[in-house]
């Protein structure tokens, strides 16, 4: 347990209430509309949604997550992380800009403005219901991270540090809703980026510094933990090139299209609420640059913790790694600015899930399907409701996380792989509709069932590694949204047509510039 | 630069509103020099912080393929961002009128 000195405490309380001072203050903001409430006036600068966008994505699970692939991995575990960075490459510069140019508040909205007709309402209400619970299960699994963190430092219940933190956070998020996200999650981002540089090289050079992990790791017989690419053949083995390049292929293609992570939908709120197309590519460019520089440092650090601590059999407890070497090696004084940066991690990633949750309850069910004329100070109080509703949803959730993680992890990463390529399509090919969207995410939800654990189970199919679980279910998928788009009626050419105009995506569009040209809503030119 | 000789340039940097709505090969190179550099900062930067050199230098590459993403795709984001916000008002209105079920097409 960490000992914790009156000076480790005053950066505790320091930061909390700095934290909560600092949203409270743009409470005036935040009420305005619900615009504010949500975009923050959709007028921030780059370098905002930027730091938003580290801050959201170093959650408290985050350094577990990356400690325990470079543990069990080597730096080729690194790959595992590289994965949003990879796909933020390529999405900001395509699908960000397009995303930008909708103007949809949510991924829920854009359906309304890609597709038309009863198929984008469906649309629109699953997404929105999907969206409502994701975010409850990421605050609660996010909560529950927090939790065993206490657990290590202080020999809490685990429950306590679910509920104390996503209280605490909730108060500036009730109070000035997106402007207090984004503001304490410049603060944030700049101390969690600012401690995590300290821990690591501190962790570094309690391990020896550089040379000395290198050496040891050769006398232990472990230098390929040192090599990225050290692959256990094309398709055998725990890390297959196949593998690799599927990750590639998922990254870069992936880019593309829209809400081919579930990252997407936190990021897609950063993006409208740039002030400028560029300064929505420049957001997410830049943000995603500053986690690769992170990555690099946990990498190294964790190298230095299996130097020291190689034989740590139990997964659970080769990921606190990270948290271990903060707590064990920092000096007194210097455990409560950790800590503070643990809490730092935590709450910019609580504060963006439990609005981002609200927004979607807000403005896609409420606004959208219960009452279309509501004010704003009713669209900004339905905010503040929504958003104590999913505090609690996360914390009842979280309680359940150790029986339902396997499977809801499944569900997500599944419901990912199945509706990949309906992803892209949605954004490259005017033919693609609401049907076969729609088909496919359907389809997924059983197929994603057979083929991983029903027909397994059955011995009909082996157990199958993820990356082909991934092409399989992309297959599957196919077969069904394919001719479900083909076999029902194209959307409705003037609604396609405004819609170009406004976001001009990239991919096989003719018919549909043919028709907004003739409209007079483009040029020939533009 | 004249129009004729940005015409001919490999790399375009001065973009009309219309010009620039186009997806073009600048895009195309800026995506793919994000992700190269991206993937060198990564390689790089893990190995330089364990002292390699040639972590060291794949690291400044990195940085040098970044700095060369930004060249090629600012210019045009500029024209872009300045040609929308002339039009965003009027697309608000649409976007806003959808959520409402104020306008149907």
């Amino acid at each position: 347990m960490a000992q914790f000195t009156p000076l480790d405490w005053f950066w505790v309380i320091a930061f909390l209430v700095l934290m909560v001072g600092c949203g409270v203050l743009f409470y005036r903001l935040g009420q305005r509309s619900q615009s504010d409430f949500f975009l923050a006036g959709r007028g921030l600068p780059w370098w905002l949604p930027a730091s938003s966008v580290f801050a959201t994505h170093t959650a408290t699970d985050t350094p577990m997550f990356v400690t325990g692939v470079i543990y069990q991995h080597g730096l080729r575990g690194i790959w595992y992380a590289t994965l949003f960075p990879a796909w933020c490459a390529i999405s900001a510069i395509v699908s960000t800009r397009i995303y930008r140019r909708s103007l949809a508040f949510s991924q829920a909205e854009w359906q309304s403005l890609r597709f038309g007709g009863l198929g984008s309402e469906l649309m629109r209400g699953w997404m929105t219901g999907w969206a409502i619970f994701l975010n409850m299960f990421i605050l609660g699994w996010v909560g529950m991270a927090m939790g065993k963190v206490c657990q290590l430092a202080f020999g809490w219940p685990t429950w306590w540090g679910l509920v104390i933190f996503s209280s605490v956070c909730a108060i500036y998020v009730l109070a000035a809703g997106y402007w207090g996200v984004i503001i304490t999650d410049f603060q944030q981002g700049v101390i969690a980026f600012s401690s995590i540089v300290i821990v690591s090289v501190w962790a570094i050079w309690a391990a020896g510094g550089p040379k000395t992990i290198t050496a040891r790791l050769h006398e232990m017989n472990q230098a390929w933990r040192l090599d990225l690419f050290h692959f256990t053949g094309f398709a055998s083995g725990e890390f297959p090139i196949a593998w690799f390049l599927t990750m590639l292929v998922f990254a870069i293609l992936g880019g593309v299209g829209m809400a081919t992570t579930i990252d997407w939908f936190a990021e897609a709120q950063r993006i409208q609420s740039a002030r400028t197309v560029r300064d929505a590519s420049y957001g997410i460019w830049a943000g995603t640059a500053l986690i690769l520089i992170r990555d690099s440092l946990w990498a190294v650090a964790v190298l230095g913790f299996f130097t020291l601590y190689p034989n740590i059999a139990s997964r659970s407890e080769a990921e606190m790694g990270w948290y271990r070497m903060g707590f064990e090696f920092l000096p007194a004084g210097m455990v409560g600015f950790f800590f503070a940066t643990i809490l730092a991690i935590h709450f910019s990633t609580i504060s963006s899930h439990l609005n981002l949750g609200a927004l979607y309850a807000t403005r896609d069910l409420y606004q959208h399907y219960i009452r279309p004329q509501a004010s704003e100070k009713q669209l900004v109080r339905m905010g503040r409701l929504s958003t104590l509703v999913i505090l609690i949803g996360s914390f009842l959730l979280g309680a359940m996380m150790q029986e339902i993680t396997k499977w809801l992890i499944f569900a997500l990463w599944l419901m990912a792989a199945g509706v990949w390529l309906p992803n892209i399509l949605q954004v490259v090919w005017w033919r693609f509709n609401a049907w076969g969207y729609l088909s496919a995410w359907m389809a997924n939800l059983g197929m994603s069932w057979l083929v991983v654990w029903v027909l397994p189970a059955y011995g009909v199919i082996p157990v199958l590694p993820d990356y082909l679980q991934f092409w399989t279910l992309l297959g599957l998928g196919l077969i069904v949204f394919l001719p479900v788009t083909l076999l029902t009626k194209p959307e409705d050419m003037g609604h396609l047509a405004r819609f170009y105009a406004m976001t001009r995506p990239v991919g096989w569009w003719g018919p549909v510039r043919r028709e907004a040209i003739r409209r007079g809503l483009m040029t020939e030119e533009g | 630069m004249s129009a004729k000789g940005q015409s001919r340039a490999f790399i375009r940097r001065e973009w009309t509103a219309d010009a620039a709505q186009q997806w073009t090969k600048e895009d195309a190179l800026a995506a793919a020099l994000s992700l190269t550099s991206y993937l060198l900062i990564i390689i790089g930067g893990t190995l330089a912080l364990l002292l390699n050199v040639v972590g060291m230098v794949i690291l400044a590459t990195g940085m040098v393929t970044a700095a060369l993403t930004y060249w090629i795709i600012d210019p045009k984001l500029r024209a872009v961002s300045a040609d929308y916000e002339t039009k965003q008002k009027k697309f608000l209105e649409r976007v806003e009128g959808i959520t409402r079920w104020e306008s149907r097409e």
